[in-house]
């Protein structure tokens, strides 16, 4: 089988291989001919690049984003013994870990708390929805306004998404990034290409209806036919002639060729199939978007995914925040979260999978006039989920009024390192930019202290 | 050789000229003459004057090598003589220490220049300006940026103007709101305002300002003395001047730029590190905080935003390809010479003429949204006429579809969404937008209708365009987008941050349309009014601002229940307008050549150029020529042997996207690849509750459910900018066509091509091509008809599921299987 260097330390660029490589990769394996392999290229060459390295502790990444900023003083943070008008109403609870406390809304997760880890000293300076995402997802700081959603273009460093995807390839038969219920707006895989795009749901998993279109297998058409249909176009359009495949139809063709792996795969297609999970089960995830994206999540890396991206939007609570917040965002949030870590770890897939849930920002300490919090980019929570991280623990803290980090402050270089190390890739290595520059995965950034045992 | 005295010159670019008194932007040219062979070392400036402590200027080292000027700047070594009196960066900045007059050198090797500087009031400095020193590093450390403290709500209480355009307000919230706490009188260096800056106390923004540094000395320095707001004595800045305007760098090379300030006293002083630097082709030419312009590898062009306080100014940088001698193609017309010239310049080499049948489907595709049948494809390759192409064009600009095809395209832009208009509004719309495209309607009077557009929103006319667009401000904002290419809608909330447009300009716009009322009539149904109407206030000041066009004079408008949209109307269409013309020619040549030569197509202002000038202005020229004659315009177009390059870029040319070197591949349409899909294989798409044999073109209903609409990314008509239309690919959009049974059911339609090419007595080849040119508009190659034609001989059970490898069964599965793969090749998805 020919191996695609994908992330190979001579690595190739996308547009430096050729159409007919691609076809006949395509034809060969799925997503890229990586099939079956566990570690791919990158993987194993830095396992000889010695000491210092990352060991792959994680296959795949379940990651949870609460989009908006939910507010880490109502949530995960809590600060009860701060003035009403910080605090906020919600009452503290004890959890499963003496000395840690949450709200009253994260009474599920609260009970699990020895299973995963909460940072509370997240913190960056990006205040705005579209560019604090965009920080996140590319670790480099937005090349445009906050309140556009640009289309995103090869100019944009890639996301985490499309990072894991390329460095890791698929581990089965579904493509090896996915976004659902809807893309991410910042989770595009900028300058590495459609190639490395998210392959997006979009259909709402807690619809009874939920299906994922045009995967069913055509009525009357023989395998052969399907077989010979596609031999014949990927023949026909190794040959182009004088058409340059560049731009769009250069992008259209890579979509054709995962179109195709998708298909021709019966696992691929079972795996999107969520009516199959037992009633008991879907119930609880919660019959909510985010919860039964959560399991959709779990069938997904089952299938081989490497990183599911779960847009949770909802969470800009300027106004009027504390009856939304504990009903419509923090239970079904909490639940999900939850039921997820349970539901892995009954399974045995805890430890190689990755749990995270974040947002973009967290929230001002203080309550203002409409009864609502504002954008606080200084202080917010992440939590870390099973990859074999010392689970049960708070990391970092912040000041009595959830403001700003007391200790050990985590940027987005420090969380992206992090979360890239423990996939087993070292995220100081060195992709090459559209003008041929050489730049790191991760923009700096060092472990976060004490995550990793 | 650079001219020891830099030449002034004043910018007169089209829209500079426009500019309002006050507001209007000098450049520094610098003036190069021929090569000498040992040339010295030019400074610039000449000599140095810093007249504050914190000041600072900028040196530019010039040199120039076989007449290339180069910058030295960040290779020579400074040196002061009197260290006392003023230090150098390794990067050329001079900064203050105390009075008096000393020299700095720069050596190279063993050449070397030095440059009288003079400081002065470091001692006895003039009190800070509030304007034009404090503003600026509120500015440059993005204080004031819209993502912090200068966006509409502020952050956490404090709020700036964006990017510093209202000094009273923002004087106001630094000095007195809040109780006065950002200012502490009795201990400066207590203040708020610096502590936050510097991160001393939580700051959520973090630290933007170093203690010690120039910033945080001045601002120290303007709380001592009292906070002071400006007053008659300080000189308010008039003019920018940006060294040198522009530039030509080699690949890899870098420049710094000097930006200096000059007062209405004649006073001129060093900004450049209190300057914001954007580069709109950061892959071309980047700019950095400190003003220097670094060459990437890629040859291009770059236009770089120069911003100090409420003044822009822009410099173009030319990368050009290097080795490249350019042969210029034969000229059809004056757009193909400025085109050429351009890539001339720039050294892209252009490509060959297209051949004959991707010259058909390309201009039909573009300008009738419809593909070309197999007869039409086979009628037009047989053609020995030497005029075909011309002929052709004639032809398309008459068919019926023509008028079907722009009318959905500006039904998008008018916002013709049913579930805000209505189906009746909806519907009258579309047929009003019809008629106007089936006459030819000169464009300025379709503008001047639908400017002025009553009467009911259910009978044919644009009345419903205001139902859409409710409100004076939303119909102000999106009329100017849409018709004058200019988004003021910015200008509602603050200044245009990179433009002349202020909230005064975006009330006075505004004003047109207060006098619109949606009515309901007698009988049912709503009609739009328009009756007099009112001067709007200034969304700020709340004094009422006269109501006026954009950059003209206030309106009188005759009586107070005329129609104030007249005016606009005539001032819209007058020949002089500056934008109608230059908007629609983009937006035009943006859809037939891929790209608009400004783009956003309808984001036309000084700071974000052309990338091609001469053209545009051209273009804008033919147009008024042609009294706003869109089909004679697009005649024009299509004529140019720029319009018929082939989409494969010559040797040299493949980075090329900005100067049409060769055609740029285009996205179809959601609609026209639907009905592309239904004319190749024969089978009408059935729209609910639509006539049989209906184009999706033609369906004004844009909320009708379609899967396939929605994943090609049809509009939701929600705004009136073009780009609301996807044109990006997706997996979704490739499983659809691969294996989706709404397809797989056109293929095998019992009246479809497929099953009639089958049951025909037509031989192999010749169904193969029949199939090739109805989807492509071209004859098989070889190596199609080498790949295709075993389908009708091979087969079996594996192939057909039909037992006995049944012979019609056979041929109906390789006509289907051929059709199949035309359609889903990339040269049918698109249009290139």
């Amino acid at each position: 089988m020919e191996t695609f260097a994908i992330g190979g330390p001579a690595r190739r660029r996308c547009d430096g291989v050729s159409r007919r490589h691609l076809l006949r990769l395509g034809s060969a394996g799925l997503w890229g001919g990586l099939s079956g392999l566990a570690l791919p290229g990158l993987l194993r060459a830095q396992e000889a690049r010695g000491p210092g390295s990352p060991q792959p502790r994680a296959k795949n990444v379940i990651f949870i984003f609460l989009e908006g900023g939910p507010p880490q003083q109502d949530m995960w943070d809590p600060k009860p013994g701060a003035p009403a008008e910080i605090r906020g109403p919600f009452k503290p609870i004890q959890t499963s870990v003496p000395g840690t406390i949450f709200t009253e809304h994260c009474a599920r997760s609260a009970r699990i708390a020895h299973k995963f880890t909460v940072v509370r000293s997240h913190t960056h300076a990006d205040n705005g929805h579209a560019t604090g995402y965009h920080y996140v997802m590319t670790g480099r700081r937005a090349p445009f306004a906050d309140g556009e959603y640009p289309v995103p273009t090869n100019e944009h460093f890639p996301s985490l998404g499309s990072i894991v995807a390329r460095e890791c390839g698929s581990a089965g038969t579904v493509p090896p990034y996915i976004n659902l219920p809807h893309p991410m707006s910042a989770g595009g895989p900028g300058f590495y290409g459609p190639e490395h795009a998210p392959f997006v749901i979009e259909a709402d998993p807690s619809q009874p209806d939920f299906e994922v279109k045009d995967l069913g297998r055509l009525a009357g058409l023989s395998e052969a036919r399907l077989t010979r249909r596609r031999d014949l176009l990927e023949r026909l359009e190794a040959d182009r002639g004088a058409l340059p495949l560049s731009g769009r139809s250069a992008a259209m063709a890579t979509y054709y060729r995962k179109a195709n792996d998708l298909i021709t795969s019966p696992q691929a297609r079972a795996a999107f199939r969520i009516q199959d999970e037992p009633e008991k089960l879907r119930e609880e995830y919660g019959l909510t978007q985010i919860g039964q994206g959560a399991l959709l999540g779990r069938r997904l890396v089952e299938a081989g995914c490497r990183f599911v991206g779960i847009d949770a939007p909802g969470w800009d609570v300027h106004f009027n925040c504390f009856p939304s917040l504990s009903t419509d965002l923090i239970p079904p949030a909490d639940r999900a979260f939850a039921a997820l870590i349970d539901d892995l770890d009954a399974r045995g897939l805890l430890d190689e999978t990755l749990v995270v849930m974040m947002g973009e920002m967290g929230r001002t300490p203080k309550v203002n006039a409409q009864a609502g919090r504002d954008h606080w980019s200084m202080a917010q929570c992440i939590l870390f989920a099973g990859a074999g991280i010392r689970a049960g623990q708070v990391i970092g803290a912040t000041d009595a009024q959830a403001a700003a980090p007391t200790r050990d402050p985590v940027s987005i270089a420090d969380f992206r390192h992090t979360l890239l190390w423990l996939l087993g890739i070292d995220s100081r290595t060195e992709v090459n930019d559209p003008l041929g520059r050489p730049v790191s995965l991760s923009d700096g950034g060092v472990l976060i202290p004490g995550l990793i045992a | 050789m650079v001219s020891p005295m830099p030449t002034l010159i004043a910018q007169t670019s089209r829209w500079r000229r426009r500019r309002r008194a006050g507001l209007w932007v000098l450049s520094l040219l610098l003036a190069v003459g021929s090569a000498a062979p040992a040339a010295d070392l030019t400074p610039h400036p000449a000599a140095l004057f810093i007249d504050r402590p914190e000041g600072a200027e900028q040196i530019v080292i010039l040199d120039a090598i076989d007449g290339h000027r180069v910058d030295r700047t960040r290779e020579v070594s400074f040196e002061v003589a009197d260290v006392h009196v003023a230090r150098v960066s390794a990067t050329g900045l001079v900064e203050p220490l105390a009075d008096g007059a000393t020299e700095v050198s720069a050596r190279l090797g063993d050449r070397h220049v030095t440059i009288p500087l003079s400081v002065s009031g470091v001692a006895n400095p003039a009190p800070v300006s509030f304007e034009q020193e404090v503003q600026a590093i509120l500015t440059k450390h993005a204080c004031n940026a819209g993502g912090c403290h200068g966006k509409a709500e502020g952050q956490n209480g404090f709020k700036l103007s964006l990017l510093g355009f209202d000094h009273a307000a923002d004087h106001a919230a630094i000095v007195s709101q809040s109780r006065g706490r950002r200012i502490n009188p009795s201990a400066p260096e207590a203040s708020l305002l610096l502590l936050k800056a510097t991160a001393a106390v939580p700051h959520g923004g973090g630290r933007k300002i170093d203690e010690g540094s120039p910033a945080h000395r001045r601002l120290l320095r303007w709380i001592a003395e009292g906070a002071r707001a400006d007053g008659p004595d300080d000189r308010p800045l008039v003019a920018l001047l940006v060294e040198p305007a522009e530039v030509r760098l080699r690949p890899g090379e870098s420049h710094q730029l000097r930006v200096s300030a000059l007062d209405a006293a004649g006073g001129r002083h060093g900004v450049t590190r209190e300057t914001d630097f954007i580069s709109n082709a950061p892959g071309i030419v980047g700019a950095s905080a400190a003003g220097v312009l670094q060459a990437g590898v890629i040859p291009g062009d770059a236009a770089i935003l120069v911003r100090h306080l409420g003044h822009v100014a822009t410099v173009r940088v030319v990368v050009p390809r290097e080795g490249i001698a350019f042969v210029r193609p034969p000229e059809i017309s004056a757009i193909d010479r400025l085109v050429h010239d351009r890539l001339a310049a720039l050294g892209i080499p252009v490509a060959e003429r297209c051949d004959d049948a991707t010259f058909l489907r390309r201009s039909s595709l573009d300008t009738i949204g419809t593909l070309p049948t197999a007869a039409e494809a086979r009628e037009f390759l047989a053609d020995p006429s030497p005029d075909k192409r011309e002929k052709l064009v004639e032809r398309l600009l008459e068919r019926p579809e023509y008028a079907d095809f722009w009318t959905m395209k500006w039904a998008d832009i008018l916002r013709a969404d049913k579930s805000k208009i209505g189906p009746q509004g909806a519907v009258a719309l579309t047929r009003w937008l019809h008629r106007q495209f089936a006459l030819n309607r000169p464009y300025d009077e379709f503008v001047r209708a639908i400017l002025t557009a009553d009467g009911p929103v259910g009978h044919e006319s644009p009345a419903a365009v205001f139902k859409a667009l409710d409100g004076a401000e939303v119909a102000a904002r999106s009329l100017s987008q849409l018709f004058f290419g200019v988004r003021i809608e910015c200008a509602q909330c603050h200044h245009h941050p990179s433009e002349r447009w202020s909230q005064d300009d975006y009330a006075a716009l505004a004003g047109f349309f207060t006098g619109v009322k949606l009515k309901v009539l007698p009988g049912g149904g709503e009609g739009v009014v328009s009756r007099g109407g009112v001067d709007l206030p200034h969304p700020r000041t709340g004094a009422v601002v006269p109501t006026a066009a954009l950059g003209a004079v206030p309106a009188s408008f005759d009586g107070p229940s005329a129609d104030r949209r007249r005016l606009l109307a005539d001032w819209a269409t007058a020949p002089d307008n500056p934008f109608l013309a230059r908007a629609i020619a983009n937006r035009l040549w943006a859809h037939f050549f891929g790209r608009g030569l400004v783009e956003p197509i309808d984001d036309l202002r000084a700071t974000n150029p052309a990338t091609n000038e001469p053209l545009l202005d051209h273009l804008e020229a033919r147009l008024k020529a042609l009294r706003f004659d869109l089909r004679a315009f697009t005649r024009e177009l299509l004529a140019s042997r720029t319009y018929q390059l082939a989409a494969t870029p010559a040797p040299g040319a493949e980075e090329d996207r900005r100067h049409y070197s060769h055609a740029l591949p285009k996205a179809l349409p959601a609609e026209v690849l639907l009905d592309a899909i239904c004319q190749a294989t024969g089978v009408r798409e059935s729209f609910n509750g639509w006539p049989e044999g209906t184009r999706a073109v033609e369906v004004w209903d844009n909320r009708l459910p379609s899967y396939f609409l929605k994943v090609f990314g049809r509009p939701v008509r929600a705004t009136v900018c073009e780009c609301e239309r996807g044109t990006e690919p997706s997996i979704a959009q490739a499983l659809h066509l691969i294996n989706s049974p709404e397809i797989e059911a056109k293929l095998g339609a019992r009246h479809g091509t497929a099953r009639r090419l089958a049951e025909s007595a037509l031989a192999p080849e010749a169904i193969v091509e029949e199939l090739c040119l109805a989807t492509l508009s071209r004859p098989p190659t070889a190596g199609e008809l080498t790949a295709l034609l075993p389908l009708f001989v091979a087969g079996g059970e594996s192939i057909t599921g039909g037992g006995d490898g049944d012979e019609v069964l056979v041929r109906r599965a390789a006509v289907e299987d051929v059709l199949w793969t035309f359609l889903n090749r990339t040269e049918f998805l698109g249009n290139h």
